[in-house]
């Protein structure tokens, strides 16, 4: 299976899902009240899901956790976030680190071949737009929008980890899935604090979580 | 919801509710109580999951299912005892744990399952007077949600059921972190989320 022909699949089987996904434009979670939504029924992705063996997928979050380690650096290094984005989102690049060396260490186990990141500008926002993340680095127009970016970036990753979650099969490698999906929700909490208006409720506003897929 | 036979500490907490428990209780009553008794109404039955769960995995959904209602019960009891700014946070949250324990409940249904009754009462050993407290006892009560995910996911044998119970977990560790913004403690405190933040 191509990788190209792999992600179409992605985005088709997203585009499928996106009335469950948080990040959606009609996300249940907003729309109905918590009480009405306690007996729905649950939230399981029915579509087809495209087989990948696990040194595919350790590639794949490889592959997307260098790209969110390069927004990070280069935004961070910028300047362009305010002093209180700048604080918070300081240790997020030694987390995305903590994560690929990680994954890095699953994959040299199972002999795979560590993707190399972007290692420019251009190569980042080719990237991005594949992902179907707005924004692109070096053309930023102020902190909101690059939080922004990052915010989208980080639902990407975990869309792609609770994806994971769905093929893999060693528990070992579930739980570290689990692990890191679990830290970038909590990156995306702190970056929804950087947006107005600025407070807790609208920087964790629903339910359930599952990222952009 | 919370047990009343205890200490006057306990009672302090439960009166400290007041009438803002009317409101926020008959949700919670309506999210959790009522949601065994939807589960018999005709038609409204789940289509049933393939591949099928496990026995051992309507035990592991059970068993998070009953503490998603114990924390539903403190995020009541205590958000009146929170000041505002937190008390609105913690009535999203309170919200996002009922919608947790429809999910759950949804998912023991789908797989032939019942969704146990609630228990009468979920007692807690030290009744929290204070804002201070009230965000501690959260906390604590959202990592061992963590905790108990964390170790039950990789247990649950097919894949989807994995991911959508993973949907619950990024949300208990985006209250743990907001919570720990709350309480002045350092949001993120690690690479990886264990329960023990």
């Amino acid at each position: 299976m191509s990788a190209h022909r792999t992600r179409r699949e992605l985005l088709a089987a997203g585009a499928r899902l996106a009335p469950l996904t948080p990040a959606g434009a009609g996300a249940a979670a907003l729309i109905f009240p918590a009480a009405a939504q306690a007996v729905r029924a649950p939230h399981i992705q029915k579509f087809p899901m495209p087989v990948f063996d696990e040194t595919d997928r350790l590639q794949r979050l490889i592959r997307l956790e260098l790209l969110l380690l390069y927004c990070y650096r280069q935004v961070l290094g910028a300047g362009i976030l305010n002093h209180g984005a700048q604080v918070a989102l300081a240790t997020f690049p030694a987390h995305e680190e903590a994560h690929v060396n990680a994954l890095e260490r699953r994959l040299r186990a199972r002999g795979g071949a560590v993707p190399p990141g972007p290692v420019s500008h251009a190569q980042a926002n080719r990237y991005l737009a594949h992902r179907g993340v707005g924004g692109r680095l070096g053309q930023l127009k102020g902190p909101l929008d690059a939080v922004r970016l990052l915010l989208t970036l980080e639902q990407v990753t975990i869309g792609a980890y609770n994806m994971a979650l769905t093929g893999v099969q060693d528990t070992d490698l579930v739980e570290l899935i689990c692990q890191i999906m679990a830290n970038e929700a909590q990156h995306d909490a702190m970056l929804g604090m950087q947006l107005p208006p600025f407070k807790p409720a609208s920087a964790a506003p629903y339910g359930l979580v599952s990222g952009l897929q | 919801m919370v047990t009343t036979d205890g200490a006057p500490s306990r009672r302090a907490f439960l009166s400290g509710a007041g009438a803002a428990l009317a409101g926020v209780g008959a949700v919670a009553l309506g999210g959790c109580g009522s949601a065994g008794k939807a589960a018999d109404a005709p038609g409204d039955a789940p289509q049933p999951l393939s591949p099928a769960v496990a026995h051992d995995d309507v035990a592991i959904l059970t068993r998070a299912l009953d503490l998603e209602r114990r924390t539903v019960t403190a995020y009541v009891a205590a958000i009146p005892l929170l000041p505002r700014p937190e008390a609105h946070a913690a009535n999203q949250f309170l919200a996002d744990e009922l919608e947790h324990a429809g999910q759950l409940i949804g998912l023991i249904r789908a797989a032939g399952g019942i969704g146990p009754p609630r228990a009468d009462s979920y007692p807690f050993a030290n009744p929290p007077t204070t804002p201070a407290q009230v965000l501690a006892l959260l906390h604590s009560l959202e990592s061992q949600q963590i905790g108990l995910y964390l170790r039950a996911i990789p247990r649950l044998a097919p894949g989807p059921i994995r991911a959508a119970v993973s949907s619950i977990l990024t949300v208990d560790a985006e209250h743990v972190t907001l919570l720990r913004l709350q309480q002045g403690q350092t949001p993120v405190p690690g690479p990886f989320v264990t329960g023990s933040e």
